[in-house]
């Protein structure tokens, strides 16, 4: 009972300090549940659709980048006699009122759905299957898909579908047949497979066939014989593929967030360790004179821990509800990454993810206790005589310094093998790094030592005795400034390392662009998804546009993806003049080699990322499933891309039109003739797009464009880092309020003996800062280190991307900046309050 | 007429269940009770509006009216028969086709995959030595080729189940059908002219005018082919009927179901009779019937002229539904006395919509005349 008392009196005398500690658990907790959350609510909404979409198909034929002829179906159905198959046309589409929300449009054939889908729709009349089938633009959505948006059933709803403004219908509802259906079809809507042809410009293909196969002999037996009547192009997949495919392609992306939300954490509870340290230092007294009163060591550790739990569970609850809110802004940013990198989807409503929640609360209570725990061995280690006495806990302090300092070089060697270790995966490259974050850390209270004892002369010898107090009372004060200076450093660290990693990135890719787009104007049919592959140009336009004036010459591209059992393959063909091939970024391969095979379409090109996964090398061979079936390719060249991280194969249009029985065009690009300027060529195309829905857009548009999506991507980056930041700043705060709080004493003694108040503010804000100084300074070389992990090891393990490393000196004048500011900061309230009371009275109190 | 009500159901239940059958195959539909009361009230508004109704006689052209006739909303192409293999196994089949138009107009789009009509087929095959009666029911869109009728020479398929005309004269049709556990694959030639139902074709249902459909039937079509009951292959011959029937009717509140008979008699004769009940268990006014004798003349019969009497029930362990199993039918102006007894009892097509369909033996009470048939009993 006393013990609680006594505890609860210490957090009322220092109500801030408890505060911080609170901000500093929650803002850790908060940042790891609302990526956890984020992350997971994104995954789960393209499991979800995806299997929701899939039903129970076992397998499905999906076919080349133009899906599959739609007489393969009547095939398996006529002659193949397979009654369990439906097919399936899908895209998306955006309503007008609603931009930037994508909803995924499913074309089924009802009469052929029994056997594999029940999204069952309560048709009350037989004009919602007469209008479905026969009334052009009529879908079905759920009753709350409606209602967002603001429309009723036989009301019409302009979209934007395929680079075309288009109106839809509502014939009627979607009925699905539990709770789980329901998420999946949030952003889903139904039509019939005529009306996907029209709105998708699908017409005469299928996206895919689903399937519903028998397990055993039987069904072996059946997938043989449909395989038997597909074309070249056409394969049979499992059905769990796609689910499995879109988690794995966002796999790694996912992993760097959450591996960014633990820094967070990581930071967050040298706070709570430094709280609790302090809150047991400064009660050394208190702690003394109940041990001898009797209190027994377990009474005092469980009083230490139990101070810990009601610091852990406060901020937990606060971070949780604030990581519910953040979780739902970085839910916005992922899913907008996940759209700009990889694929269509959208995440409709948040939903509670017990999982997250638990798992956040978890970790910040573990991680209180966890911080909490030295503290509370200090407290009760020592006898009840020793734990009366400051200056045996510094000396203990001082005596563990070499320890700890070899403890982290280990560590840091450690993480280092673990870096070097090619197998390691991304799991591997984030362990190692955050093995070389906590040694470095370990061994920063040492350096500090050997820093501050290097820097007192100078101390002294520019502000005289109050400078040379100052860096004195660093190192006499070590128990508390070194594991400050190393959350400081750790933070601090993470900033440069992050942006040092994208600022890289982002020069990597201007760097890119400018051999990547050569041309001079570039077209494609107006897109508002923000898919990666944009809808075909009409076939007449592309004719017309072939013999501008103003152009010297042209290229023709489409982009294109193709179901494979392993996950997609992106293939990106074009008819490019060879000025323009010559000048692409290879990185392994020789283009004026390359060329003649390229262009006759007898070898492709790879992307960097795919090479890498895919372990293909120049001179390989890759097997690519064409219209006159296997088709093995060899490579000719790997070119630097950082558009997609799951690569893509890049083939020559004529190559492309050989093998795939896909004639369409989604992009053009021209080169002015000599004399012609870029913005007349521009006009002379605009002119000439006769109302048709374009994106015209120059070069230099384009390279901004593109440069606007990369720092959209890494602004859930940027978040993150800036989340840390302001944890590690609260926890220097804390820190160095809590020591200079508990010097109380000690500065009294100093304004009796005669320094003025301004004189006791230069001693505080002296040590605060050269705290800060020291913090900066260590942080560059912790930060570069990082820089050099993500971008060598983890970017390259996770994206496949090879990046520049550059070292922008702003971000390390920007560390240093911070670090000091920050420190300052935290000097000036304790002394502020020093310099207003009497030392006198400070003197008077007891502690 | 039998067909009739059924195919409005099926219409009916293509809307209600294409998206809500578990199984295409055998998910059961509910009571036909009910059904018959919901397809009355759906039907009852002006679905129909702007397609064709009988409404008076027409002439009738052969072979352009075994086609289809679009301007419709629902047609039917009706084969039952009783067969006989070798050594005397006694097999009864049904394939049957409905056409339901969605609009009276078709609809210009560009997907191939644009359909006005839905095909319906059910597929039934009665084993009587093996005791086992199988059924299969199919739905298709009537486009990309995946169903359809018409054409010179006539194909009616859906899927790989198919009618085809084989000869123009006598008129011929080869059926072939498969599904699990059974196949037949038949040659048909029409031993009679077209027989017009009703008023030379136009056959009513209720009193309101336009509730009436154009009805035709070959009644006796010499039949041979070879059929497939499990793993056993058997040839057959024996004789079929097709039933041909198309109109834009309604059914009236109170009719709630009706028993079909379709008689082939050994001295030559041909009997159709259908019994329309109404929800007060009365018998509806309009239930009608064809009987052709042995040189092709046909007698209309009307309710008054044929008294029928159930001698014994079946239950349904499947639907718990009681169906008639043996009749007593009497013409006495025709001096005819039959016995008519099913050759299985479980002939129930537990399909979207529930009915019973089999083949029956037909017995003279005086002995003087046998026969075979088919039977049709719905709202049970």
């Amino acid at each position: 009972m006393i013990l609680w008392r006594a505890g609860y009196r210490n957090a009322l005398r220092h109500p801030w300090l408890t505060v911080l500690a609170v901000i500093g658990v929650s803002l850790g907790v908060a940042v790891v549940s609302a990526v956890d959350l984020a992350n997971r609510a994104a995954e789960r909404a393209f499991m979800i659709a995806a299997e929701t979409v899939a039903g129970r198909a076992t397998h499905q034929v999906v076919g080349g980048p133009s899906g599959i002829p739609e007489d393969v179906y009547r095939r398996l159905r006529l002659t193949g006699h397979f009654d369990n198959s439906a097919p399936v046309v899908t895209g998306s589409l955006q309503p007008v009122a609603k931009p930037g929300t994508t909803f995924q449009v499913v074309g089924i054939d009802p009469f052929a759905e029994p056997p594999i889908r029940s999204f069952s729709s309560n048709f009350t009349d037989r004009g919602t299957l007469t209008s479905l089938m026969t009334t052009p633009g009529s879908v079905l959505m759920l009753p709350e898909t409606a209602e967002e948006l603001g429309i009723k059933r036989w009301q019409s709803l302009p979209v934007e579908v395929a680079g075309a403004r288009r109106d839809i219908a509502l014939a009627g509802y979607l009925a699905p047949p539990d709770q789980v259906a329901r998420l999946g079809l949030g952003s889903v809507m139904v039509c019939d497979i005529s009306t996907a042809q029209e709105l998708l410009g699908m017409t005469g293909r299928l996206s895919r066939i689903d399937l519903v196969v028998p397990e055993g002999a039987a069904g072996e037996q059946q997938l043989k014989e449909i395989s038997a009547l597909l074309p070249g192009d056409a394969t049979v997949i499992p059905a769990g593929t796609r689910a499995s495919s879109l988690d794995r392609m966002t796999r790694a992306f996912r992993l760097n967030l959450t591996a960014l939300s633990l820094l967070a954490l990581m930071v967050g509870m040298f706070l709570i360790y430094n709280t609790m340290t302090f809150s047991v230092v400064r009660r050394r007294r208190l702690i003394g004179m109940l041990r001898a009163l009797g209190v027994s060591r377990r009474e005092i550790f469980a009083m230490i821990c139990g101070e810990a739990l009601l610091i852990g569970v406060a901020g937990t609850a606060l971070g949780l509800a604030c990581g519910k809110l953040l979780g739902g802004e970085l839910t916005r940013l992922v899913t907008r990454t996940i759209n700009d990198l990889y694929f269509v989807m959208e995440v409709g409503r948040l939903p509670l993810l017990p999982g997250a929640l638990v798992k956040g609360a978890l970790l910040g209570i573990v991680a209180t206790l966890a911080a909490a725990v030295p503290a509370a061995l200090e407290a009760t280690g020592a006898p009840p005589r020793a734990v009366l006495s400051r200056s045996v806990i510094e000396a203990r302090h001082r005596k563990l310094l070499p320890l700890a300092a070899c403890g982290g070089v280990l560590l840091m060697a450690a993480g280092g093998l673990l870096l070097l270790y090619e197998g390691g995966g991304i799991v591997g490259g984030f362990a190692g790094l955050f093995a070389m974050i906590i040694g470095y850390a370990m061994a920063i209270p040492a350096v500090v030592v050997l820093l501050v004892n290097g820097v007192r002369p100078l101390f002294s010898a520019l502000f005289g005795v109050i400078g040379k107090m100052a860096a004195r009372g660093v190192v006499v004060s070590l128990s508390r400034t070194g594991v400050a200076t190393a959350a400081l450093v750790v933070a601090v660290a993470a900033g440069i390392g992050v942006g040092i990693m994208v600022g890289g990135f982002r020069l990597t890719v201007q760097t890119w662009l400018e051999s990547w787009l050569q041309a001079d104007v570039y077209l494609r049919s107006a897109d508002f998804g923000s898919g990666r592959s944009h809808p075909p140009l009409d076939p007449a336009l592309v004719e017309r546009f072939s013999r501008l004036p103003g152009a010297g010459s042209f290229s023709l591209s489409r982009r294109a993806s193709m179901e494979t059992p392993e996950g997609f393959t992106e293939i990106l063909s074009m008819e490019v003049p060879s000025t323009t091939f010559l000048g692409y970024p290879f990185k392994k391969g020789d283009p004026r080699r390359a060329w003649p095979s390229f262009q006759r379409g007898e070898s492709v090109l790879l992307s960097e990322p795919y090479s890498l996964r895919h372990h293909l090398k120049v001179g390989d061979r890759l097997t690519l499933r064409t219209r006159q079936g296997a088709v093995s390719l060899p490579v000719s060249g790997i070119i630097y891309d950082y558009g997609s991280d799951t690569g893509i194969v890049i083939m020559s249009r004529t190559g492309y039109l050989k093998y795939f029985d896909d004639p369409k065009v989604d992009g053009m690009s021209f080169y002015a003739r000599p004399g012609v300027s870029t913005a007349q060529l521009a006009a002379e195309i605009r002119a000439r797009g006769g109302g048709q829905r374009l994106t015209i857009i120059t070069n230099k548009e384009l390279k901004k464009a593109t440069m606007t999506i990369f720092d959209r991507t890494f602004a859930i980056t940027g978040v993150l880092r800036i989340l840390t930041l302001v944890v590690a700043f609260v926890g220097i705060l804390s820190a160095l309020m809590a020591m200079q709080v508990e010097r109380a004493r000690e500065l009294a003694v100093l304004r009796a003996v005669g320094l003025t108040p301004l004189q006791v503010l230069g001693v505080i804000c002296g040590e605060t800062a050269l705290i800060g100084l020291l913090a900066g300074v260590l942080s560059l070389p912790l930060g570069i280190l990082e820089a050099l992990i993500l971008v060598f090891v983890v970017n390259l393990r996770s994206f496949g991307w090879t990046m520049q490393f550059q070292v922008d000196p702003a971000y390390l004048v920007e560390a240093i900046l911070l670090s000091v500011t920050a420190a300052l900061l935290a000097g000036l309230y304790p002394a502020a309050s020093i310099a207003r009371t009497s030392p006198a009275l400070a003197l008077k109190e007891d502690e | 007429m039998r067909p009739l009500i059924l195919a409005l159901a099926g219409a009916t239940l293509l809307i209600c269940l294409a998206f809500l059958l578990v199984s295409g195959r055998n998910g059961a539909g509910p009571a036909g009770k009910e059904m018959a009361m919901s397809v009355g009230e759906v039907l009852g508004g002006n679905a129909s509006a702007g397609f064709s109704r009988a409404v008076a006689p027409r002439p009738f052209h052969f072979p352009e009216d075994h086609g289809p006739h679009p301007g419709f909303r629902n047609e039917w192409w009706y084969f039952t028969g009783n067969l006989q293999g070798a050594d005397g196994q006694r097999f009864g089949y049904q394939l049957t086709f409905f056409r339901v138009s969605l609009l009276p107009q078709a609809v210009q789009r560009t997907s191939r995959w644009t359909a006005n009509e839905i095909f319906m087929a059910h597929f039934a095959l009665t084993d009587v030595r093996g005791k086992r009666f199988r059924f299969a029911q199919r739905y298709s869109r009537a486009a990309l080729g995946l169903a359809g009728a018409g054409g010179r020479p006539l194909s009616v398929w859906l899927e790989d189940w198919a009618a085809r005309e084989t000869e123009a004269q006598p008129w011929s049709m080869k059926l072939a059908a498969s599904d699990d556990g059974m196949s037949i694959d038949l040659d048909l030639q029409s031993l009679t002219p077209e027989i017009l139902n009703g008023e030379g074709g136009l056959s009513r249902k209720s009193g309101t005018p336009g509730n009436a459909s154009y009805y035709y039937s070959l009644p006796r079509m010499r039949t041979s082919g070879t059929i497939r009951s499990g793993k056993d292959t058997f040839r057959v011959s024996g004789f079929s009927w097709l039933d041909r029937e198309w109109s834009t009717s309604a059914l009236e509140a109170n009719q709630v179901g009706w028993d079909w008979f379709a008689l082939q008699l050994d001295d030559g004769r041909d009997l159709m009779f259908y019994r329309l009940r109404r929800s007060d268990g009365s018998v509806d006014p309009f239930s009608a019937g064809t009987l052709v004798t042995a040189d092709g003349r046909s007698i209309g019969l009307r309710r008054e002229d044929v008294r029928l009497e159930v001698k014994s029930w079946w239950n349904s362990p499947a639907s718990r539904s009681r169906y008639p199993a043996e009749w007593r039918l009497r013409i006495p102006s025709e001096n005819l006395d039959l016995q008519i007894v099913p050759r299985l009892e479980n002939q129930e097509l537990l399909t979207s919509f529930r009915y019973w369909e089999g083949a029956v033996a037909v017995s003279s009470n005086a002995g003087v005349v046998g026969g075979s048939g088919y039977l049709e009993m719905t709202g049970y």
